[in-house]
């Protein structure tokens, strides 16, 4: 990690040297993780602090690999100082990066996690109750059925099904996830929970 | 109940004793109701040793005048006057309209069911199959350290089945299977008023 971080960063070191500039750089890193780089950002910063565009790009790239890096591995506070420790940044900036890091190292986790999941994730259940009581076929009828608009995630797209089930199916689904509920409580699931740390 | 014609024919056929005997009629009206809730398009519907006798196009004008009727009866929720009456007027005996009818109220429900079901309606969820995972790391993050469910739901539309498989957090799991009762709540309370 420190090795990495050092090629990385030989373009910034001369950047970095004030603390509002960092700052300006913390914020645009955090951006580009959030809604992905833009050469106009750049180019904008470059201007505003009087630097060529590639500083300002190398610059934000290594903040933002350090940020990530970082949150991945979960550092502590020593270590972490300690990475910057050797990039050779003031105190305050240090300091500075260190408070950037431990803020938004939950979000930047968030982030990273959304990378990876390639199935789609749960996000809500619509539910309606519908009662059929015609049809071409047959004139008099009442079928309770219970209509669900069910919505998954998958990265940033988001879909959604209609389906549908009858009282009795309900009542087995709802017992079967109880006890996909209750699996995680057992003495089983929570020694592995607790070893594999 | 109104009656095209050539069913009106066929019912006719089947109410004159000349051409459809005692046991034949009973073998009819039960190879009639067979064949729309057991043996879907079956040809040996037709092939009752009772039923050799009944001259074959007249016993297919019969059998596709029955079924119509059957199931325009089952369609309009008809009742024993009723289906009495229309059998009357097509010069029914009372003794074929009784053993109609007995087999009539013996199916009824069952076809009622079965009429029910056709139709475009969304994909239906037949079942629900889960897993339980620790998500320990991976190639992005260190420490992740969470139970995760994958979950499956097993749906069928129009008699092909699709597995719709999604992962969720307890959380998230919590949430779903609460929306879910919310629904079952509901239900019951429909159902007791």
């Amino acid at each position: 990690l420190l090795l990495d971080l050092l090629e990385r960063h030989a373009f910034t070191e001369q950047v970095f040297c004030f603390s509002s500039v960092v700052e300006e750089f913390g914020h645009i890193a955090l951006e580009s993780l959030r809604r992905g780089s833009s050469p106009k950002i750049y180019e904008s910063a470059a201007k505003k602090l009087f630097v060529p565009m590639e500083m300002v790009q190398h610059g934000v790239e290594g903040l933002v690999f350090l940020l990530m890096e970082s949150s991945k591995h979960m550092i502590s506070e020593v270590n972490f100082l300690d990475c910057v420790l050797v990039l050779g940044f003031s105190e305050e900036v240090n300091r500075f990066l260190l408070k950037l890091y431990q803020e938004h190292q939950g979000q930047i986790r968030t982030i990273m996690k959304q990378l990876i999941c390639s199935q789609p994730t749960y996000q809500n259940l619509e539910w309606r109750l519908d009662v059929q009581l015609a049809s071409r076929l047959l004139r008099q009828q009442i079928v309770p059925t219970v209509v669900t608009r069910l919505f998954l995630t998958s990265g940033t797209d988001s879909s959604s099904r209609v389906l549908q089930t009858d009282p009795r199916t309900l009542l087995h689904i709802i017992y079967t996830l109880e006890a996909a509920l209750a699996a995680v409580k057992t003495s089983h699931t929570r020694r592995i929970l607790r070893n594999i740390k | 109940m109104e009656l095209s014609e050539s069913v009106q024919r066929g019912l006719q056929l089947a109410a004159e004793p000349s051409s459809v005997d005692h046991r034949g009629f009973q073998a009819l009206v039960d190879s009639c109701f067979r064949s729309l809730l057991s043996s879907q398009g079956d040809p040996a519907v037709l092939d009752e040793p009772e039923l050799k006798h009944v001259d074959r196009i007249q016993l297919k004008q019969v059998h596709s005048a029955a079924t119509t009727f059957i199931l325009e009866a089952v369609k309009q929720d008809a009742d024993k006057s009723a289906v009495s009456s229309s059998l009357e007027e097509l010069s029914f005996s009372t003794e074929r309209i009784e053993i109609f009818y007995s087999s009539y109220q013996k199916h009824k429900k069952e076809l009622e069911r079965l009429l029910a079901s056709i139709g475009r309606s969304p994909a239906r969820i037949n079942d629900v199959s889960w897993r339980l995972q620790y998500n320990t790391k991976n190639g992005q993050l260190d420490k992740v350290n969470e139970p995760s469910y994958l979950i499956s739901l097993n749906t069928e539309n129009q008699g092909t089945s699709e597995d719709i498989s999604f992962t969720c957090t307890t959380e998230q799991l919590q949430d779903l299977v609460g929306k879910l009762k919310d629904a079952a709540k509901s239900v019951e309370k429909a159902s007791q008023m």
